[in-house]
C-alpha cells in the first residue's frame, strides 16, 4: 500500500489510475477494507428514492429496503450504493461523470469515502487541525465562511503544524479521541490571500479560490491532532477575543458540524460518543477572530491558555 | 387506562456532566436538555407513567410532588411538541 488504504476496484484502467492518484494525494492512512468498487455505465441509472439529507453537489438517501444509504451527484448520473455496515461501496459513473472525474472525485466520491469511514469509527467533522509551537493540538470547527482556511493559512505562515482546513475525521483511540487529516491545499478566498498578502497559489477549478500546500506557507503538514484546545469561530471587526464555553453547549455546536451523526441509526450513537468524549478531551472556546490575530497569530495560545 | 410514555426509538442521548444532548434521528433535529430532562428521557427508555416519572425527580431533588409534576407535566408537553414521545396504552 501507498500513502492510502482505500483501494479502488475498476475495470477501466484510466479511471482506476485516477482514482488511486487521487486517493495517495489525500495521504489519507484510513483503515484497511475500504474499497470504491466503480463501474462506467450509460445505463440508465436509477434516482435516489427519498432524500434524507443534502450538500452542495451531493443527495443522499436512504439504500434499497431502507438500510444503507445511495448516494447521487447532482452535475452528472453517479450514484453510489453503500449497504448497511459495508466497507465497500458499488458506485456507478455515467460517461458524463467520467468527463468532469477532478470534480466528481472533490465532491460526490469525497462524500462517499466520508460515509465509509464512517463505518469505521472514523467520523468526518467540518473543521481546521494544527498544533501549536508547544505541542497543543487544535480544532477550529464551523462552517464555511467563519475564518477556517484563512487561520488555517495565517498559523501556517507562523510555524505551526496544520493538517487541513476543513475535512477532519475524530476516531477514538484508546482514552483520547484523534484526529486524521488528508494532505489538501489550505482554500482561500481573495479576503484571506489579501489579509495575509499572499500571491501564487494554485487556483481550485470551480471553488473561487487558490489553494495553498501547508508547506508553502511555511508550515508542517500533520496528519494526525490530538485535540487539546476546540474553538469555534466568528469573523469579528474589534480584537480577537475568547470566550470558554460549557460542554454540553460545546456539544451542540460540534453536531452541527458533523452532520452525518444524523444518518445511519446504528452508527449514530457511537458518532455521538465521539463528540461527547471530544469536549471532555479538550477545553473548548468561542471565538471571535479579529485582525489584529495577522500581526500576532500566536494571540490565540494567550487567550485560551 | 393510565396513560405511559416512551421516548422515540430514533432518539440518542449524550451526558455531559449533567446536561444533555439530544438527537431525533427521524426529524434531523438536535435539542439542549437540562439536567431533570435528561433524567426523565432516560427513564423513558422502559414505558413510564406520570406518577413513576414524578418520583424520578422526586429521588433526585428537594422538590414537592406537586412541583414535580407540574415539572413533568411541563416537560411531556414540550416532549409531545418536539415529537420526542411515543405514547402507549396499558389498559
Amino acid at each position: 500500500m501507498t500513502a492510502t488504504d482505500i483501494a479502488v476496484q475498476c475495470s477501466d484502467r484510466t479511471v482506476r489510475a485516477a482514482l488511486e492518484a487521487w486517493l495517495a494525494g489525500l495521504r489519507l492512512a484510513a483503515p484497511l477494507g475500504v474499497i470504491l468498487n466503480v463501474r462506467i455505465t450509460d445505463e440508465d441509472l436509477d434516482a435516489v428514492p427519498e432524500i434524507v439529507f443534502e450538500q452542495p453537489d451531493v443527495r443522499f438517501g436512504l439504500g434499497p429496503g431502507g438500510r444503507g444509504i445511495r448516494l447521487a451527484w447532482d452535475h452528472a448520473p453517479a450514484f453510489a450504493d453503500l449497504p448497511a455496515g459495508a466497507t465497500v461501496a458499488s458506485v456507478l459513473l455515467s460517461p458524463e461523470a467520467v468527463e468532469r472525474l477532478e470534480r466528481c472525485t472533490r465532491t460526490f466520491l469525497m462524500a462517499v469515502v466520508i460515509m465509509l469511514l464512517r463505518r469505521t469509527g472514523w467520523y468526518h467533522l467540518h473543521a481546521a487541525t494544527a498544533v501549536d509551537p508547544e505541542g497543543r493540538g487544535w480544532l477550529v470547527t464551523g462552517d464555511a465562511k467563519v475564518g477556517k482556511s484563512t487561520t488555517a493559512a495565517l498559523l501556517a505562515a507562523s510555524g505551526w503544524q496544520v493538517g487541513t482546513d476543513d475535512a477532519a475525521f475524530l476516531e477514538r483511540q484508546g482514552d483520547r479521541i484523534l484526529v486524521h487529516t488528508s494532505h489538501a491545499p489550505i482554500a482561500l478566498r481573495d479576503e484571506g490571500r489579501r489579509l495575509l498578502a499572499k500571491a501564487g497559489g494554485v487556483v481550485l477549478p470551480d471553488r473561487g479560490k487558490v489553494g495553498y500546500w501547508p508547506e508553502d506557507l511555511g508550515g508542517v503538514w500533520t496528519p494526525l491532532v490530538s485535540p487539546d484546545i476546540v474553538i469555534f469561530p466568528t469573523v469579528g471587526k474589534a480584537r480577537t477575543t475568547a470566550e470558554p464555553i460549557a460542554r454540553s453547549v460545546a456539544l451542540a455546536e460540534l453536531v452541527r458540524w458533523s452532520a452525518w451523526v444524523m444518518l445511519e441509526p446504528d452508527l449514530a450513537q457511537d458518532h455521538l460518543d465521539v463528540l461527547t468524549r471530544l469536549t471532555g478531551q479538550a477545553r473548548c472556546f468561542r471565538v471571535t477572530l479579529g485582525r489584529d490575530l495577522f500581526a500576532r497569530p500566536n494571540r490565540l495560545i494567550e487567550l485560551v491558555t | 387506562m393510565s396513560e405511559r410514555y416512551l421516548r422515540h426509538p430514533d432518539l440518542r442521548l449524550a451526558d455531559v456532566e449533567g446536561d444533555g444532548v439530544v438527537l431525533h434521528l427521524g426529524t434531523r433535529r438536535y435539542f439542549s436538555v437540562s439536567e431533570s430532562g435528561l433524567a426523565l428521557l432516560q427513564a423513558l427508555e422502559a414505558p413510564r407513567t406520570l406518577p413513576e416519572l414524578v418520583a424520578v425527580l422526586l429521588e433526585r431533588y428537594e422538590v414537592t410532588p406537586e412541583q414535580a409534576e407540574a415539572s413533568v407535566r411541563q416537560f411531556l408537553d414540550t416532549c409531545r411538541t418536539a415529537d420526542l414521545l411515543v405514547p402507549e396504552s396499558d389498559g
